[in-house]
């Protein structure tokens, strides 16, 4: 018998920190240590499954890379310092640069990765502290586009339904998503769907995996989703299959979306798009005919200059054929981080509160300056690469980053380091030093997600728990206890929480589709759909059943129109960029997770076979991709995934980084870059 | 509450209790999900469940590595126990060091287990049911014939996200350098992983290992029939060489010997 051997362990449920499927994670922890995880298999996300990331997700956790005390620049160098003197000089630097400059001199990038807690007390104090509404995140370069059409022709901007339908549709209709490598989950869900016998249809410039189960695969010309997306409605207005029943009760703007369709003729679509007419018609058909049809789709669709378009199509078919409002149908957008969905929720945008509450409804306004006790701002800021610009012509002079790595992630690299080095003052809080935080002033060590409580919504609307399984990483503090520090240092007496579930229920007063969630509530419930408007409220797992919330669907019709830069002579490939299923955006956790890097170590340009041999190169070998913003070294990747003069580069690696070469040209209301479309040129390395 | 819980909550509060052990391994229903877990508080009993189960063996294997001299009782099904018997003769686990509780799996779950051995070797817990044929659970794969088995498997390989799941989960994955890893077994970075070689590989891993626990298919987020494929190798292993995983302490696995020459009877 062993008298009293001290095991200190615990399993802590949470969330995973990685996409925006939102898997239950358990977390092992022994002797102060995260070890290992489970997926609970009663989760009805995860089901006892994850993907490799999700398996690994402890691993990063305890990196010896991890940020563990405050630094502050000297010269060239970052120096340790006490969290004091740290937030000293971050409260001085942003008083006197918001006192001398205005409030609007600064700006504020929140962290789809942090926790709603997190996201909404950056939300406030941009605005009761600093007093602007410049605050925006990564939703901007990902799903604006989806947030701007659905809000509009919707009244919501989310999705519509959840991937634990799909196993009840009959078809569904995959564009733009490459659901398997980045929302494994959810693509592991749509081949389960097809075992039952949905039918499935994929339409993606590359042979994505999910195309080798398609039914019908479609593969477009990059940047030309309005046409085909028309083309589709063409053929199922001239087979009559469109539910003239939902048409007419349920929505506005037919007629208007009809004149439109009638130009999109499946000969006019081949044209424009490369798809072959009869393979156009055949999978319209298959997707009209089918009684419950899902439309998936994430950043094929919304990094356009044309986003907006793009989205507002997808809504006109799913509306023309009644796939909204039941079960196994809708406008399902996948988020991409864990927690963009609920950062936008959260109001980190320039142009609304909590609950997408508008600032321009006075109304809202009067709301939150007795909440908050404080006059509010009201004129929109700044969106994300807006604020680069401004950084750039010298109006923006001090930003407040966390969690956030625009260095990578942001189009036109080179631009946001001008854009950054040319501020007054750059304060980054994270839980690495990325790239971004390599050029800041002062770098605030934050924790990650098992180091705090919190929530996270992922991409069904569903709020889950972020549960604190082990104490911040040396030095470092949980978010939102920075984040209020440097509030009160400031003067601001609104952020004396005692914790994060205070924080949630502040946010829960002030936002009707959070009102009815409590961490009790989520304990046992373990995952709620806003809207959840009161305590006995069940939650709303499909948007628009009876009645979209704006009343009556809007149709929009589009017009196509061009990617703003086409290849031409000089730059005659077209770049698209991307992801890849083993790692996550910039790469500041999983390229710290052994086990992934020794799956892709780094990155590479996927060039189809026939381009490779007149170019001259094999697998592997090193080639320059140029574009009129910059120049990186590549490895090749010699591949049919990609058709001719279409190469793809993933843009998680910062020694040869794609956004480097794409370009900020943005969707005029959305302001999303188009990180899908851009011109380079390639040339095989010599020496 | 069923009364298979309450008896093994019975059991396990006695041996928290009486200080036998310095915990116990079975699965608790915790914030609104279930996963294993190590008790060590007679508070915290309340809390075990014993469905949906879960592989006992890898937190056996985890404590121990870090606390070499704790007792740990664990609750076992016959599936988990034959996994540390194996675990045992590979040197991995300290068996010596664990109080087994052994659970007997009801008629229900070893038809969804299409499991022939659904009880431990001492039954402390419910009542031992005879379980499924040995081979129903493979029958329909067998009826196929080569070329439709070989489509068969190839379709299925086809949807492997390489999530790696089969292997986390599994009680008898221990390997710190796991062959699926080996860039010359297996290139990196590709999905689906090289058809046939990665489940291959792992299938020929598991043929003197596998428990028919389940719990890879399980795992697996697109629905391979992982467990049909390892037992159908161990059909094979128990014809050509007389070795099941797990039915004995002393005869020593076939792809590894610990010794010079095999242990026998």
């Amino acid at each position: 018998m062993n008298p009293g051997c001290n095991i200190d362990y615990n399993t802590v449920l949470t969330t995973c920190p990685y996409c925006g499927c939102g898997c239950g994670l358990q977390l092992h922890v022994l002797d102060g240590r995260v070890v290992g995880v489970t997926p609970p298999k009663e989760h009805p996300i995860s089901r006892g499954s994850l993907c490799i990331k999700g398996w690994n997700a402890h691993v990063f956790i305890h990196s010896k890379d991890r940020l563990t005390k405050p630094l502050i620049r000297k010269g060239d160098k970052f120096v340790a310092t006490s969290w004091g003197k740290a937030l000293n000089l971050v409260v001085d630097n942003l008083k006197k640069i918001r006192d001398e400059n205005g409030p609007d001199a600064v700006g504020v990038l929140a962290s789809a990765r942090c926790t709603n807690e997190e996201n909404y007390l950056l939300s406030k104090f941009a605005r009761v502290v600093l007093g602007t509404n410049n605050i925006d995140h990564c939703a901007r370069l990902c799903h604006a586009s989806t947030v701007v059409a659905l809000g509009e022709v919707f009244g919501s901007g989310a999705m519509t339904n959840s991937p634990t339908e799909f196993e009840k549709s009959d078809c569904i209709l995959v564009t733009g998503s490459n659901t398997l490598e980045q929302h494994p989950l959810i693509g592991a869900t749509i081949l389960k769907a097809r075992d039952k016998g949905a039918k499935i249809i994929v339409v993606d410039p590359r042979k994505i995996m999910l195309a080798r189960f398609a039914d019908i695969y479609l593969q477009p010309k990059p940047g030309t989703d309005v046409a085909w997306i028309n083309g589709f409605m063409n053929i199922i207005l001239s087979e009559n299959l469109h539910d003239k029943e939902f048409i007419e009760k349920r929505t506005e703007g037919f007629e208007e979306l009809r004149e439109t369709i009638k130009k999109y003729t499946p000969e006019r679509v081949e044209k424009i798009t490369g798809i072959p007419k009869n393979k156009l018609v055949e999978a319209a058909k298959m997707f009209g005919v089918a009684e419950r049809a899902a439309i998936v789709y994430s950043m094929g669709i919304t990094q356009h200059v044309t986003g907006v378009d793009n989205v507002r199509s997808i809504a006109n078919l799913a509306m023309l054929t009644g796939n909204v409002g039941r079960e196994g149908t809708g406008v399902n957008p996948l988020r991409g981080q864990n927690n963009v969905q609920g950062a936008c929720d959260m109001g980190a945008l320039p142009n609304v509160y909590t609950g997408y509450q508008k600032i321009t409804d006075e109304k809202i306004v009067e709301k939150f300056e007795e909440a908050w006790q404080t006059k509010l701002p009201r004129n929109a800021g700044l969106t994300v690469v807006e604020m680069t610009e401004a950084a750039v012509e010298g109006r923006l002079k001090a930003l407040y980053v966390v969690g956030e790595n625009p260095m990578l992630s942001d189009p036109d690299i080179n631009r946001v380091r001008k854009g950054l080095e040319k501020l007054d003052f750059l304060v980054v809080q994270d839980i690495f030093m990325s790239e971004t935080a390599e050029l800041a002033d002062v770098v605030l060590p934050g924790a990650s997600y098992a180091e705090k409580d919190g929530t996270f919504t992922a991409t069904d609307r569903c709020v889950q728990r972020v549960r604190k399984a082990i104490e911040p990483i040396g030095d470092a503090k949980a978010d939102w206890e920075i984040i209020c520090a440097i509030a009160k240092g400031m003067g601001s007496h609104g952020f004396e929480y005692s914790s994060p579930k205070e924080v949630f229920e502040e946010i829960a007063r002030l936002t009707p589709s959070y009102a009815g969630i409590t961490y009790e509530r989520l304990d046992k419930e373990l995952r709620i759909p806003w809207p959840c408007p009161t305590r006995d409220h069940p939650g709303t797992p499909i948007l628009h059943v009876e009645r979209f919330t704006r009343g009556k669907g809007r149709f929009t019709p589009a017009e196509y129109r061009e990617p703003a830069e086409l290849p031409d002579d000089e730059y005659p490939f077209l770049l698209t960029t991307g992801r890849t299923l083993f790692h996550y955006h910039t790469g500041t956790m999983t390229r710290r997770t052994p086990k992934l890097v020794s799956e892709v170590e780094t990155g590479y340009v996927e060039l189809n076979g026939e381009d490779a041999k007149i170019l001259g190169v094999k697998n592997n070998d090193l080639v320059v991709v140029t574009s009129r913003r910059g120049s990186i070294q590549v490895p090749v990747w010699v591949t049919d995934r990609v058709p001719r003069g279409v190469v793809f580069i993933p843009f998680h690696f910062a020694e040869c980084a794609a956004n480097v070469l794409t370009h900020a040209k943005l969707d005029p209301e959305a302001k999303i870059p188009e990180y899908k479309v851009c011109a380079v040129k390639i040339e095989k390395k010599n020496g | 509450m069923n009364s298979l819980e309450a008896e093994t909550r019975r059991v396990v509060s006695k041996l928290l209790e009486e200080k036998r052990v310095d915990g116990v391994i079975a699965p608790r229903r915790h914030q609104g999900c279930t996963g294993p877990h190590l008790f060590q508080r007679v508070e915290e009993v309340e809390k075990l469940v014993l469905t949906p189960k879960y592989p006992v063996a890898n937190l056996c294997l985890l404590i121990q590595t870090k606390h070499p001299e704790a007792k740990l009782g664990v609750v076992v099904r016959g599936c988990d126990e034959r996994a540390i018997r194996e675990l045992g003769k590979l040197g991995q686990i300290d068996v010596e060091k664990l109080v087994l509780i052994g659970l007997a799996c009801t008629e229900e779950e070893a038809v969804r287990c299409g499991c022939s051995q659904p009880y431990p070797s001492r039954v402390d817990i419910g009542v031992k049911v005879e379980g499924e044929k040995p081979d129903t659970k493979v029958a329909p794969i067998k009826e196929k014939n080569l070329l439709e088995r070989l489509k068969f498997w190839s379709e299925n390989f086809s949807k492997c996200i390489k999530c790696y799941g089969c292997r986390e989960a599994c009680p008898m994955c221990v390997c710190e350098e796991c062959m699926l890893e080996k860039w010359f077994w297996v290139k990196g970075g590709e999905i689906p992983p090289e058809i046939p070689t990665f489940h291959l590989i792992r299938a020929y891993h598991m043929a003197d290992k596998c428990t028919g626990c389940g719990e890879c298919e399980a795992a697996c987020p697109v629905g391979i029939p992982l467990t049909s494929l390892y037992l159908l190798i161990l059909e094979d292993v128990k014809k050509l060489f007389g070795y099941e995983p797990g039915r004995d302490e002393r005869i020593s696995p076939l792809l590894t010997t610990l010794e010079e020459a095999p242990i026998s009877e």
